[in-house]
């Protein structure tokens, strides 16, 4: 789905992300794990074309064929409208401050796919309430929700709206273990029944350990080492992989 | 304890801001005499039970004038900060918006306009265009929207970066909605402060220029023509004629910028 080569960001003479070649298999999961700082969410950005203004693209981003970086603005846009959806690892910011959810989960959603208002709202307050939210969600503001819940609302907005790919910036890092295993398990019937394909960011290896087909694992901006789950918790060959399974493990 | 006192200080200065408001646009009905009414068997008088804050060198009546007078200063300020805010806003909103080269040269003509002090340009303004209330606004409009420009530019700048933002342009929501919904309305907690602070800057640049001499034409009353001819009334004593237009100046200067800097305090709770 996915082709990625020697793709390269950087910032004047700042490398972020260093030559960097993977795919992106279609129907799978694919986590990119690493610390902080090591160019996981700038990689989402690069794919989703949203870097800021003065970072340098260098590479090819081939999606079902297409070179993302070919294309123009608005193609751009339109496919990623029709493709991908992102869950961002700031569920805070991902919200307008002023606006309440319900108008704001339905501009997410109900109307990218051209639903009407009822239908929209039998539909998300389904998914709502699987996800433990109540109804009151959608007459809230967002910063009368908890980070937690805010990141629910974002897969909510994901299982909704059911795409093709999804990307997941850290999507877990506002919740408590009992709402990480939910997500997780909703994640994975989205992935299940739909066949979505995902790219999940995350610096918890349990989250990838748990869900991901595929693991690559980034350092300074480079891939160091790639492979199955098994491959990489079992038997991990490069350093700084071994470090990170046993600081975790 | 504390916390309740800094919450109650605003309504204190906003009954205070409205009781001046609802006078002065009462004024018409409230003024005890016709404001530009001479009465030379009366002129110079003390504060007294007919007059209740003394006459003018023209026997006219000091409250009523007060009243009047205030109606023409807050209205200069009112329309000069409109004007100057919705310019502010497009022209901040539009250089943040856009950024790259449209930002470097917008951001360094701003840069050279504030160069220049404010109050020479408005100097040069009037001087050419000098003779109504409404050119007094006009030029005080138009040489006001520096500060909430720059303003307004660092709120869009820093909200188009946002995630909510990123998936609103992502999901191809139409440029308008982006720039109303999203960043001019997350941008109004910083406008709004800004326009408070600029229209008690915009009372004391209409109390200034009047009182130079180069404001509202003198036939005109408004808080500093009545400064202004004060000046020459204090010299015979009749400090009336100084003391009441400067308490009403001073307390509503006071009242716009406690309450702007209230909003100014909590204006980090409006951006979580």
């Amino acid at each position: 789905m996915f082709n990625i080569e020697n793709l390269t960001v950087r910032i004047n003479d700042k490398y972020l992300i260093k030559g960097m070649t993977f795919t992106v298999p279609k129907g799978q999961i694919t986590a990119i794990i690493g610390e902080s700082g090591s160019g996981k969410s700038t990689t989402i950005s690069a794919l989703l074309g949203i870097l800021p203004a003065q970072a340098t693209l260098e590479g090819t981003i081939f999606f079902n064929g297409r070179d993302l970086i070919d294309l123009s603005r608005d193609e751009r846009l339109a496919l990623r409208k029709k493709h991908f959806f992102t869950i961002f690892q700031d569920a805070t910011n991902s919200f307008s401050p002023t606006l309440k959810m319900k108008q704001q989960l339905y501009s997410l959603t109900a109307l990218r796919l051209g639903h009407k208002n009822e239908a929209f709202l039998a539909k998300i307050k389904v998914i709502l309430k699987d996800l433990n939210l109540s109804e009151d969600v959608l007459e809230s503001y967002p910063f009368e929700l908890s980070g937690g819940m805010l990141q629910r609302c974002m897969l909510a907005c994901a299982l909704y709206n059911e795409p093709d790919v999804l990307m997941a910036d850290e999507p877990t890092s506002a919740l408590d273990m009992l709402h990480q295993q939910e997500f997780i398990k909703r994640l994975k019937k989205l992935h299940t029944q739909l066949g979505t394909t995902v790219l999940l960011i995350t610096h918890d290896l349990g989250v990838a350990a748990s869900i991901a087909d595929f693991i690559l694992v980034m350092k300074n901006g480079e891939i160091v080492e790639r492979g199955q789950v098994a491959e990489i918790f079992e038997q991990p060959k490069h350093l700084y992989t071994k470090r990170l399974v046993a600081n975790h493990f | 304890m504390r916390r309740g006192t800094q919450r109650k200080m605003p309504i204190i200065w906003f009954v205070l801001l409205a009781l001046i408001f609802g006078l002065t646009i009462l004024s018409s009905i409230l003024a005890p005499f016709e404001p530009n009414a001479m009465d030379m068997n009366h002129i110079y008088e003390a504060p007294n039970g007919t007059h209740l804050l003394g006459t003018d060198q023209l026997g006219r009546d000091v409250l009523s004038r007060l009243l009047v007078g205030g109606k023409v200063t807050l209205f200069i300020a009112v329309f000069s900060v409109v004007l100057s805010s919705i310019i502010g806003i497009i022209y901040g909103g539009l250089s943040g918006y856009f950024g790259g080269t449209i930002d470097a040269v917008m951001m360094r003509i701003l840069e050279a306009l504030l160069t220049i002090p404010t109050l020479v340009i408005v100097l040069a303004l009037q001087a050419i265009m000098q003779g109504s209330v409404w050119r007094m606004a006009i030029i005080m409009g138009i040489t006001g929207w520096f500060v909430t420009a720059r303003i307004v530019r660092s709120e869009f700048i820093r909200l188009k970066e946002l995630e909510f933002v990123q998936m609103a342009t992502m999901f191809r929501t139409p440029l308008w909605k982006i720039l109303f919904s999203h960043l001019l309305r997350n941008s109004f907690p910083a406008i709004f402060v800004v326009t408070i602070f600029n229209f008690a800057g915009a009372i004391f640049t209409e109390v200034s220029l009047s009182f130079l001499g180069i404001g509202v034409p003198p036939a005109i009353p408004s808080w500093g023509t009545m400064l202004y001819t004060a000046q020459n009334d204090l010299l015979v004593g009749a400090w009336w004629m100084g003391l009441f237009p400067g308490m009403i100046i001073f307390v509503t200067l006071l009242c716009v910028q406690a309450i702007g800097g209230t909003f100014k305090q909590g204006g980090g709770r409006s951006h979580v």
